[in-house]
């Protein structure tokens, strides 16, 4: 798995790639965790190259989603692959998180 | 004059094919776990997305044996895979402590309030999966989990 962060006036992208499974989830969430921990509170992560997402990997997106939720914001999903969003439907947590086509679309809504 | 049974035809020879795979029961076989899936899914005939929930939930329960079984503890997970035409059963055997994840309860809705993320790998399993069912045989648990549908979503 791999993370790339790009930071915006208002809110940061994370892109991950690759397989986030309970190898990985822990980098991600040491990743994400700096992020709130700046005060970055707008989130989107693309998900367009998850190849793989398990329920350590989700467990990840949702206690993220709690944080960010906490201080006033969110963590918004863009751009899932396939498999991303089949992961997310088949484990119920498509309730929780607002997606987007795109990560443009997602950036523009906060 | 005795006559020999005669052959079966070479598409029935061909139909059924078995595999298996032996792996350390630590979260480093995933990766090995999900190819092995693949190429039995594959074996079987169903698509990309159908293998890829297959090799999710099979994941799913490798990773529930590793941290809910073994617990750290040293064990191994043995994996038989039966690739029929367009059906697919997956035996996952380990010797963790008895555990019967086909009576666990699980919760599809899901909230923040209460998200018991714990629980949605069962329920992942369940939602792929066409048939589980579970064996306690001896001191090993034996989780059979069968697909012989194509998954087109939740």
């Amino acid at each position: 798995m791999e993370t790339q962060t790009q930071v915006y006036q208002r809110v940061t992208v994370m892109t991950v790639t690759g397989r986030v499974d309970s190898t990985s989830a822990g980098d991600l969430e040491t990743a994400l965790k700096k992020l709130v921990e700046e005060g970055k509170s707008h989130l989107v992560l693309d998900l367009s190259g998850v190849e793989f997402l398990s329920s350590s990997g989700l467990r990840v997106l949702v206690t993220t989603l709690k944080a960010v939720r906490k201080s006033g914001g969110d963590l918004r999903l863009a751009a899932l692959s396939q498999r991303a969003s089949d992961a997310i439907d088949l484990a119920g947590l498509d309730v929780l998180f607002k997606t987007y086509e795109d990560r443009e679309a997602a950036v523009a809504s906060f | 004059m005795r006559t020999a049974k005669p052959p079966s035809p070479p598409s029935e020879r061909r139909r059924v094919r078995t595999r298996r795979l032996t792996v350390p029961g630590d979260t480093t076989s995933l990766a090995g776990v999900c190819a092995f899936v693949e190429a039995a899914a594959d074996a079987g005939g169903f698509d990309e997305r159908t293998s890829h929930a297959c090799q999710l939930a099979v994941c799913e329960a490798v990773e529930n044996v590793i941290q809910h079984g073994y617990r750290g503890e040293r064990g191994t997970i043995l994996l038989r895979a039966r690739s029929g035409s367009g059906s697919l059963t997956v035996e996952i055997v380990d010797d963790a402590p008895a555990f019967d994840p086909t009576r666990y309860p699980v919760d599809p809705r899901a909230s923040l309030r209460d998200a018991r993320v714990g629980g949605r790998g069962l329920l992942m399993i369940r939602r792929v999966m066409d048939d589980i069912s579970y064996e306690r045989r001896g001191r090993q648990n034996i989780l059979r989990l069968t697909k012989n549908r194509v998954f087109t979503g939740v």
